[in-house]
């Protein structure tokens, strides 16, 4: 039904009141003899601004959509979606954002979690809609362009508040990201354009409360158009088969050759993390963890399996150059493994590129890095546990990828250990619980 | 066009197109996981080297010296004396050093002092180097031998004992937990299988001395195996 005071009529552009046989919406002409007339020019960047991101939260969403058959997909990280080459290599910044735990919510509820891009399709698909039937209008109401700018609002404060996520968090912007803030940013400063061009205070008859009438309209019609997508996704996105958990464990986890490195993390459940230390989806991969909140009931040992050429015979090109020293360094630290991985993942990049060119600039940037381990590093002793780490991965058949996580010696599907990685870890914490019979 | 109907048909164009584009992804992705599901990953597996220089033949021998002569073969077998590899290998010396040609790269001659069976520091070095450097190996050989003067009894306890020089020099270095299942030890005093010159080539660890036959074969001979039986 519509608000109280308006007509069950409706007022075209340009002729008389005719009888509307639909339920009718709120009027947002009628009445509006002294207001402006629509400032199309604006009203067209405003629609444009939307339109573009209707575009770049699409091709987000798309993206995040993508990964939920469980692989790994290239994705668009171009300011202008469909020019340039995706990204298939995960080197990209909007790569390092899809993959992070800022991209959606409730992971732990389902898989994945629903990605914040959708919200925001149905946010900019709403504001285009709405911006496209004021071009329409011949008068302009500034109650619609009042509506218009705090709708226009959500998204502006949405993007500051994950461009400051993406700054101090992730440390890294995504092109596609940045391209949705720049359309918040001008939808927002396109609105308040209008506003300020829609010409003096409307003479509505009916008064403020048909203003609010039709805004709440206008709000359920957005909230609609937002959980539309979310709803769809709900229900069409695949189910998590319970089969997927029943992976195969470690046949050879105990450490007989003493190279497992000891976080002594707080928590009680035991697990093993087979990681690189110059590996950017481990260093995403620890950081999804910590952000999950599921990693403080973990008490983690790592095995290191550097992809790197160097000292691993199991590939031909070094996937992270450098790592070998690197790992060599995190045995030397024993105790202090821990600060020096996680000054080998804030400097993964530099590390990877010394790697690429010599190995002893790597072992160079160590030592200046942690002057205590130069006396260890490069020598026969410690290359001999890097290898021992490496027959440890032989001896367990593992494929050979990082990072691969097990818990209680059940192994998280790899597939599982980027988006899905709050849903399934819950649940492989709550099977062995439950199976060691723990609350 | 009313403007209650404009705006009902630009409401349902906005709806349709979001609605339609999240369930066509949506549902492409159900489909695609669907049909991957049961397949096997397409990555490869961790596992030791086995180079193209392990032949049908050479794995034969290998597999004969590790049973016969390895230190987890038992109590009776610890190592392989003289007679005893010449019968496991079944072939002649120079036959049986051809067998370790492809290993150039990764063998070393550690090399001793006539009638000593003491590591010097330049042989314990190149011994700690060669031994850390396994890569993905996975059987380890040492090959003691000593040259001709002296006694036949003699030679062949001389050699007896560089091998358990090498050997005892790498357990208290590396503590490996493997080394039993993974040491294959031949002492072959200076009845078989004696280096020639063309062994010079290799890394050896007196590079500055002299080369003769004599001091080649004071030595004892290391080399990883890469190699999966």
């Amino acid at each position: 039904m519509p608000p109280e005071g308006y007509d069950t009529r409706v007022v075209l552009d340009s002729g008389p009141a005719v009888p509307y046989g639909l339920p009718a919406m709120p009027n947002a002409e009628g009445g509006q003899s002294e207001a402006a007339a629509p400032p199309r020019k604006t009203l067209i960047v405003l629609a444009a601004f939307a339109l573009a991101g209707v575009v770049f939260a699409g091709v987000s969403s798309y993206d995040f959509i993508a990964h939920l058959d469980r692989q790994v997909h290239a994705i668009t990280c171009s300011i202008v979606p469909g020019i340039g080459p995706k990204d298939a290599s995960g080197a990209s910044g909007c790569h390092a954002v899809l993959m992070s735990p800022y991209s959606s919510v409730l992971r732990e509820l389902t898989w994945g979690g629903i990605p914040i891009a959708l919200p925001a399709l149905g946010v900019f698909a709403f504001l285009l809609f709405r911006a496209i039937d004021l071009l329409w209008h011949k008068r302009l109401p500034r109650r619609e362009t009042q509506f218009m700018i705090a709708a226009a609002a959500l998204p502006v404060l949405t993007s500051i508040i994950y461009a400051i996520i993406s700054a101090t968090q992730i440390g890294t912007f995504c092109k596609v990201c940045v391209g949705i803030y720049v359309a918040s940013l001008g939808v927002f400063v396109a609105a308040i354009v209008a506003h300020v061009r829609a010409g003096a205070a409307e003479a509505d008859p009916s008064g403020k409360s048909s203003s609010l009438g039709l805004w709440a309209f206008y709000f359920v019609e957005g909230v609609a158009l937002v959980a539309l997508p979310v709803l769809l996704y709900l229900v069409l996105k695949p189910a998590y088969a319970d089969s997927l958990l029943r992976t195969s464990g470690l046949r050879h986890p105990e450490d007989k050759y003493g190279v497992m490195l000891d976080t002594r993390g707080g928590g009680q459940v035991p697990a093993i993390e087979v990681l690189d230390p110059l590996c950017p989806a481990c260093k995403a991969f620890s950081e999804r963890l910590a952000a999950s909140g599921l990693g403080e009931r973990l008490q983690v040992k790592y095995v290191l399996f550097p992809l790197d050429k160097e000292c691993n015979w199991m590939v031909n090109e070094s996937l992270h150059a450098g790592s070998c020293a690197v790992s060599e360094a995190l045995l030397c630290a024993g105790e202090r493994a821990n600060a020096v991985l996680s000054w080998a993942f804030a400097n993964q990049d530099d590390l990877r590129a010394r790697g690429g060119g010599n190995q002893s600039a790597v072992y160079a940037r160590i030592k200046q890095a942690f002057p205590e381990l130069a006396g260890c590093v490069g020598q026969p002793a410690v290359r001999a546990r890097v290898n021992k780490s490496l027959r440890w991965i032989v001896a367990n058949s593992l494929p050979v990828l990082t990072p691969q996580l097990f818990v209680r010696n059940q192994k998280v599907p790899d597939e599982d250990t980027d988006l899905g990685l709050d849903f399934v870890l819950s649940r492989v914490l709550a099977q062995s619980a439950g199976a060691e019979g723990k609350p | 066009m009313n403007a209650d109907r404009r705006h009902m048909i630009l409401g349902l164009v906005a709806f349709f197109s979001v609605g339609i584009s999240v369930a066509t992804w949506t549902r492409a992705a159900a489909v695609r996981l669907a049909e991957t599901q049961g397949k096997a990953p397409e990555v490869a597996t961790a596992s030791a080297s086995d180079m193209g220089y392990c032949t049908g033949e050479l794995k034969v021998i290998l597999r004969r010296v590790l049973t016969s002569c390895g230190l987890a073969a038992g109590p009776g077998s610890r190592g392989c004396q003289p007679l005893q590899a010449r019968q496991v290998a079944s072939m002649s010396g120079g036959d049986f050093n051809a067998l370790f040609a492809p290993l150039s790269e990764r063998a070393a001659i550690i090399e001793f002092d006539k009638d000593s069976a003491d590591l010097d520091a330049a042989g314990a070095d190149l011994l700690e180097k060669t031994f850390s450097d396994r890569r993905g190996a996975s059987y380890f050989f040492v090959v003691s031998r000593a040259s001709p003067e002296g006694s036949v009894e003699h030679n062949r306890d001389l050699s007896h004992r560089r091998g358990s020089a090498v050997l005892d020099h790498i357990r208290a270095k590396f503590q490996d937990p493997d080394i039993e299942q993974e040491v294959g030890l031949l002492w072959l005093g200076e009845e078989f299988a004696q280096l020639d010159q063309q062994f010079c080539q290799w890394h050896r660890s007196r590079v500055g001395g002299e080369c003769t036959s004599a001091e080649l074969n004071r030595s004892s001979f290391i080399a990883w195996i890469d190699c999966r039986l």
